[in-house]
């Protein structure tokens, strides 16, 4: 069975042909491959390819199907997409909240300020809430002129990475 | 003689003071916050108590609070580490007051240095060098002349009340000083309703090099040579080594000379640090005085051969130094990189969470001072420092490549880290070179910045590797057999649990 596999803006095929073990024999676009793949810790593969050894790390993201991939050269976002996915993907469609127009923290941290509320028109550039980490505050601000719809969070909390903290409209 | 030490600090610091306590027979006694039920220095230490909730006012910083854990332990003395209560006078004179040894100088010492116009007034007193210039309002252009041709071009004309780069005129040639004076005095005039303009030596391209000393509590000062810190992003250091590829044999004993007279000037007993500006022509000013242990301090262990936290509780029992000025010597080169968790790409954001795993590296002239393991989770709190690699080689060049390595050994998952910036800074010319000052990242910007080239090779190899994770993920949890109708809850979880990895 073939995968869609998205690594950043390329999307690939990927096909296992076979696989006995560590030993597994695929076709990604065209290009077949015959590696000893092995997980060596939690996280952390071990790929021998052709006399080459690579290693590459993963990183789970919000989903089963979501990896931040570590290569010694780069880092990417890589995602399976399966049936599942691509039917929820259809359906969503027209129905998902625009990004932008969610505010969320990248790291965890502490809400320090939240200098407007539920309501507030805003202005692009404009300050929405000041977060704070191992020292440091970062300010999240309004990329474009919008009304603040929801404040999901207070001064004081302390959020997760990700975690969603303001909606706007 | 000290018998227990309490150390008022956390992460890879006192884990790093109680290791050359154990090494002494000196017990160890740790304090944490909430945060910090699970970090190591907790799980060191010999005894742990438990000094408040997770912000650092009311845990590291809570005097009250230390004073009765090293009371409730019986410590007889105090190792403060460096950030939070490492300088501040009040705490020195508190663990006095209580009979308690601060291991670190007097109240007097913190309190001078820790004022930057009393320390620069005690310098100028102690014939140490300061930045040449003036603090007083310069009268009118004929002044501003004179004291040009005093310090020597190039210099900075200051708006008093300046700040964000408004009201400052660089002055090249004495011809100029005119013309830059009527505009600084204009703008300083519209910008911030005062005129008041005054004249700092510039210093183009500066190097940041500090020297460290011991002083004990018979008059006795020596420095353990220099430290080279001009590697610094957010005017935090990032990289530092020693000797100082600026440095020559002159200028060392020079420098040297005039820190051990800065330290006797405030009467400095104990480790203590004094910071230099250096110019691209050597001419050095004194910046200010660290009246503590430094983050870089194992640079200069190693390539001295000195235990730094050793000699501060020695001096702080009141033992002579054990060495000589002439005694010492510096063997080959040592360089440290800092670990962040911070994201380099996404202007050096800071990073908590929980490590996933962790691989340091080992092996021949490296030490490696941390304190985080697999499944510790980054508290929010705290400074992002993780840990700090320390090479060390006969050479500088062999000091570098084994950085090289030391980078490419250590794996961590689970928050970003700046491990391949500090890959890409080994591998920029001019840090390879040794020429470099303050202005270094900025300056390389592009450099540091520019990702790796990852061909469709390498590409294909992260595809595999996720699309097998995938694939093995799904084959443990089908076939999803269910024996009876119920099933069994514990079951659904085990499985569940193996998909949802630590």
């Amino acid at each position: 069975m073939a995968y869609e596999v998205n690594l950043g803006h390329r999307s690939a095929n990927v096909e296992l042909l076979n696989r006995a073990g560590n030993h597994v024999f695929l076709d990604i676009d065209g290009r077949k491959y015959d590696v000893d793949i092995v997980m060596v810790e939690n996280g952390v593969y071990s790929i021998l390819y052709n006399g080459h050894s690579y290693n590459v790390e993963l990183i789970e993201g919000d989903s089963s199907k979501k990896y931040i991939v570590n290569t010694f050269a780069k880092t990417f976002n890589v995602e399976i997409v399966d049936a599942e996915s691509k039917y929820i993907s259809s359906r969503n469609k027209g129905l998902s909240v625009e990004e932008e127009n969610l505010v969320a923290s990248p790291m965890p941290g502490k809400i320090v300020k939240i200098p407007v509320k539920a309501g507030d028109k805003v202005i692009a550039g404009q300050t929405l809430i000041v977060v704070e980490a191992m020292k440091m505050q970062s300010e999240f601000k309004a990329s474009h002129d919008k009304t603040v719809l929801e404040v999901l969070v207070k001064e004081g909390d302390t959020v997760n990475a990700h975690q969603l903290m303001m909606k706007l409209e | 003689m000290i018998k227990k030490v309490l150390v008022a600090n956390r992460g890879e610091i006192a884990v790093r003071v109680m290791r050359s306590c154990r090494e002494m027979g000196i017990r160890s006694v740790a304090v944490y916050s909430d945060a910090d039920r699970n970090s190591m220095h907790v799980r060191y230490a010999d005894e742990a108590y438990r000094i408040g909730p997770p912000p650092s006012r009311e845990s590291y910083l809570n005097i009250e609070a230390i004073i009765g854990a090293a009371k409730k332990s019986g410590a007889d003395a105090i190792h403060p580490g460096y950030g939070f209560l490492s300088e501040n006078a009040a705490f020195s004179a508190r663990c006095r007051q209580e009979g308690i040894i601060f291991v670190g100088p007097d109240p007097y010492a913190i309190t001078t240095m820790g004022d930057k116009i009393i320390a620069r007034q005690t310098m100028i007193k102690a014939g140490v060098p300061v930045v040449p210039g003036t603090t007083e309002k310069l009268k009118d252009e004929q002044e501003a002349l004179e004291i040009a041709r005093q310090i020597g071009v190039p210099v900075m004309i200051k708006a008093s009340a300046g700040g964000g780069g408004k009201g400052m005129r660089l002055v090249k040639h004495l011809d100029e000083v005119g013309s830059a004076f009527r505009r600084a005095r204009s703008e300083a005039i519209n910008a911030f309703g005062d005129d008041s303009v005054y004249i700092e030596k510039y210093i183009e391209s500066p190097h940041h090099i500090e020297f460290q000393i011991l002083a004990d509590n018979h008059g006795n000062v020596i420095h353990l040579f220099e430290r080279e810190c001009s590697i610094q992003r957010r005017h935090q250091k990032v990289i530092e080594e020693t000797p100082s590829p600026l440095m020559n044999p002159e200028l060392r004993r020079e420098m040297g000379e005039t820190a051990v007279q800065a330290a006797k000037a405030v009467n400095y007993k104990g480790a203590g640090t004094i910071e230099f500006i250096v110019s691209d022509n050597l001419e050095y000013y004194f910046l200010e005085m660290n009246t503590r242990l430094q983050v870089e301090h194992p640079v200069t262990e190693r390539v001295v051969g000195v235990d730094l936290v050793k000699e501060q509780i020695s001096i702080a029992n009141g033992n002579p130094l054990p060495f000589r000025q002439e005694d010492l010597k510096q063997t080959g080169h040592s360089i440290q990189c800092r670990i962040y968790a911070e994201d380099p790409d996404n202007n050096f954001m800071p990073n908590p969470g929980v490590i996933k795993h962790i691989t340091e590296p080992h092996g021949l002239g490296l030490r490696c001072d941390g304190y985080v393991y697999e499944g510790y989770e980054i508290p929010i709190y705290y400074d992002p420092m993780i840990t700090k690699l320390i090479s060390w080689g006969e050479t500088r060049v062999e000091a570098i490549a084994r950085m090289k390595r030391a980078l490419y050994e250590y794996k961590i998952t689970g928050v970003k880290t700046n491990i391949k910036f500090l890959e890409k800074i080994m591998d920029t010319r001019d840090f390879i070179e040794g020429k470099y000052n303050t202005h270094f990242i900025e300056n390389n910007e592009a450099a540091l910045h520019a990702s790796r080239p990852c061909g469709i090779e390498c590409e294909d190899m992260a595809i595999m590797a996720a699309f097998i994770d995938y694939i093995t993920k799904m084959e443990s949890i089908q076939p999803p057999r269910y024996t009876d109708e119920l099933g069994s809850n514990w079951k659904d979880f085990g499985r569940k649990r193996n998909v949802l990895r630590l």
